[in-house]
């Protein structure tokens, strides 16, 4: 057995070595386990990884959206609600308010009342003072009046009577 | 004119006699380039996967979307059920990519361009489809699938095996070497050419003027005969391993069904 190296000789054109063909398997074996650990397997987990994370991503967003909608959605009930309380309360206050004002016009009102029958019922006695007082002046003066013009006493009494009859029936007519 | 290397297979580096009369080319020319191609893939593989990263490099993209395209293919050929070949096809894929584009370098010969190295490849295949047809049918049904659609048509399905891995490995190990034996016959001819051209001088002068057609004309052939039809048998060959492990490994039934 021996080695004979660089030799000057060219194998066939279509080659029949099997050492050749061993060898070439040898390589593809070697090729394909070092390929796959070292380049395809790694490529393919960083793509996937990569695509996983931006499908996380996506579907984070899709849920936070979500989230956003429902936080919007339920703000924007919230608002309508404070709405419709402003509301209320303001009815509330105007009914409130409306009530006060007709209380205050009954008041006013009835005070008014009172005070312009006081007045009538003090109009009705000054009147009746006045009235009276008249009388008496105007008897006074009738009787003084006769009795000068008759030149003789006149009973006073009887006279009196008399004109008072005579006024309240004046006061009648007028 | 000497076209010596034309009908020549690659050059024997280390030969081992095993006896007086009996020996074996241990170290080929193939063998040096298969062992470059394996060392240049495993580290290119090493220095790309040592850096991978979320936010990929320009090269990283490239490698990408390569090894995704690919696999792409090897889905839409093989189904997803057979995507665990798919590292093998791509190592045979770039192996022979590699195998003949080193032949451009014109210091180590295409691994392609011999033929036992494709014919492994192919026997590969073979193998890889005898393999999923016994897993399949169990071994006697493998066999029983021979004999069909009649028991006639056996020594046709029989031939028809054999004749699957000899079909793409001379197909393949043909492409190359065809297209290295007309870059040798233009080389030639691009030199005669000179000779003619160049007729009118006197022999003693004619004999000291260089080849000029040589340069700049093999080049553009180059881009045909090793670039693109380096590419395309690398293809080819892929493409004809998807399509018979495939047929060997159809997808499972309720998976046909549930695509109808």
């Amino acid at each position: 057995m021996r080695f004979e190296v660089f030799t000057d000789e060219f194998e066939a054109l279509i080659g029949t070595n099997f050492w050749t063909m061993i060898f070439a398997w040898v390589n593809l074996l070697i090729l394909y386990l070092f390929l796959r650990k070292l380049l395809f397997n790694p490529v393919k987990n960083m793509i996937d990884n990569r695509q996983k994370e931006i499908d996380d991503m996506y579907a984070d967003a899709a849920e936070k959206e979500k989230a956003a909608e429902a936080d919007k959605a339920a703000y924007a009930k919230k608002l309508r609600l404070a709405g419709e309380e402003s509301e209320n309360i303001r009815k509330q206050a105007q009914r409130e308010a409306l009530l006060k004002e007709e209380e205050i016009l009954k008041e006013a009102q009835d005070q008014a009342q009172r005070t312009r029958k006081r007045a009538e019922e003090e109009i009705e006695r000054e009147k009746k003072r006045a009235l009276n007082e008249i009388k008496d002046e105007v008897s006074g003066m009738a009787i003084e009046i006769a009795s000068s013009l008759i030149g003789r006493d006149v009973k006073e009494e009887e006279h009196r009577a008399m004109i008072d009859d005579f006024i309240s029936h004046m006061d009648e007519k007028s | 004119m000497d076209d010596l290397e034309l009908g020549n297979g690659a050059k024997v580096y280390v030969k081992l006699w095993l006896n007086d009369h009996f020996s074996i080319n241990l170290v080929t020319q193939t063998t040096v380039s298969l062992f470059v191609v394996t060392v240049t893939l495993i580290l290119l593989a090493f220095f790309i996967g040592r850096n991978l990263k979320k936010r990929p490099s320009r090269l990283q993209v490239l490698v990408e979307k390569g090894i995704t395209a690919f696999y792409g293919i090897v889905e839409d050929t093989m189904g997803k059920h057979n995507m665990k070949y798919a590292p093998y096809i791509l190592t045979v894929f770039l192996s022979s990519v590699f195998g003949s584009l080193i032949g451009m370098t014109q210091i180590f010969r295409s691994t392609t361009a011999d033929l036992m190295v494709v014919m492994g490849w192919a026997l590969v295949t073979s193998a890889l489809c005898w393999y999923e047809g016994i897993k399949n049918n169990g071994f006697l049904g493998w066999l029983k699938g021979y004999t069909e659609p009649i028991a006639v048509m056996t020594p046709m399905n029989v031939i028809s095996e054999v004749a699957q891995p000899i079909s793409m490995a001379f197909r393949h190990f043909g492409n190359v070497t065809g297209g290295g034996v007309l870059t040798t016959l233009i080389y030639a001819a691009l030199a005669a050419l000179t000779h003619v051209v160049f007729c009118w001088l006197p022999p003693q002068i004619l004999s000291w003027i260089p080849p000029v057609f040589q340069i700049g004309i093999p080049a553009f052939l180059s881009i045909y005969f090793d670039l693109f039809s380096g590419f395309v048998q690398a293809f080819v060959f892929s493409l004809l391993t998807m399509v018979y492990v495939g047929s060997a490994n159809p997808p499972p039934a309720e998976e046909t069904a549930k695509n109808n």
